[in-house]
């Protein structure tokens, strides 16, 4: 199962930034009390504040955000931070499509009919070229899925 | 679109490579509106400024099944104005773009076709001639998004 995964730089500065700042500013009161406000010992322990700050950050976001999608010829899994999302096998789509979100994010859509019955795959965070996966997600599709099916246009009434 | 520069005319937000409709597979289905989503202060602007209408993008690449011909062109805008009634578009653009030269009766039958709601163009990449309906939306495939410049682009190998 091939897996597709990589680390949100700027979400995870985005988690760790407020832990750097704590962390910063724990060391120093605790510095104070200890009655060190001089010298380099004190650029040296509050350098420790980058990363016990990162580590914080970096544990929520692989707990909440941090994106992997899995795949093989039968199916696919999504799993966002410690949950899995989405699950499914291509036999049951027909339809794959790019779908640019309010973010300008692409994402890849699975069609499981011509009507609203789809699920996204959260490309944007896997660090994967959308037009590729596409491409390839079709590939497996039209292998493995339902054959496409011709859509009716229909006269509006 | 990209190496055409083209300019923003509609926020096409979902893209499929071949795309069935009716008996024609679309090689490319865009679909969007003309109002973008945009943060703040552009948001705010499409909000008052902007029309909301549904808009979309289809492309047929002709070079496999030979030359272009009027017949089939008229099944392929059949399809596409059923779609467009169907799911209520404001307007469209159909572009047919054929790896031959295109023949005098596909130049006349594009350059006279009149329908508002569809705008259509016939291109060749071979003889890089492109020819536009002559209607707003038609032409605007030509101001807007510069079909031409992409079409010249070829002569440089630029475009893919």
């Amino acid at each position: 199962m091939d897996k597709l995964a990589k680390t949100q730089l700027s979400l995870l500065a985005a988690y760790s930034s407020p832990f750097v700042l704590l962390s910063a500013i724990l060391l120093n009161i605790t510095m104070f009390s200890q009655g060190i406000t001089t010298g380099p010992s004190r650029l040296i322990f509050l350098s420790a504040a980058f990363p016990i700050g990162f580590a914080v950050g970096r544990s929520i976001y692989r707990h909440r955000s941090h994106v992997e999608i899995m795949l093989d010829e039968n199916g696919f899994q999504v799993k966002k931070g410690s949950r899995q999302t989405v699950e499914g096998t291509w036999s049951r789509y027909m339809l794959v499509s790019i779908i640019v979100d309010q973010f300008s994010r692409a994402n890849i859509r699975l069609y499981a009919s011509a009507d609203d019955d789809y699920v996204d795959l959260p490309v944007f965070g896997s660090g994967t070229d959308p037009q590729k996966l596409r491409d390839h997600i079709a590939g497996l599709i039209s292998k493995r899925g339902m054959k496409a099916p011709i859509l009716q246009p229909v006269e509006a009434s | 679109m990209i190496k055409g520069s083209a300019r923003w005319v509609a926020d096409f937000n979902e893209f499929f490579r071949d795309y069935p409709l009716g008996n024609i597979t679309f090689d490319l289905f865009a679909r969007g509106r003309t109002r973008n989503r945009g943060l703040f202060l552009s948001r705010f602007f499409a909000w008052t400024a902007l029309p909301d209408y549904s808009v979309s993008l289809f492309c047929v690449d002709a070079t496999e099944s030979g030359r272009l011909s009027v017949e089939r062109l008229r099944r392929i805008i059949e399809v596409a104005l059923q779609t467009v009634r169907s799911k209520e578009l404001k307007w469209a653009w159909l572009i047919a773009i054929s790896g031959q030269e295109l023949s005098p009766q596909v130049v006349s039958f594009v350059s006279r076709y009149d329908r508002y709601e569809l705008g259509l163009a016939a291109a060749s990449t071979l003889t890089r001639e492109l020819v536009v309906s002559n209607t707003h939306i038609g032409r605007s495939i030509k101001k807007q998004l510069k079909l031409g410049k992409l079409l010249r682009a070829f002569d440089h190998g630029q475009a893919s």
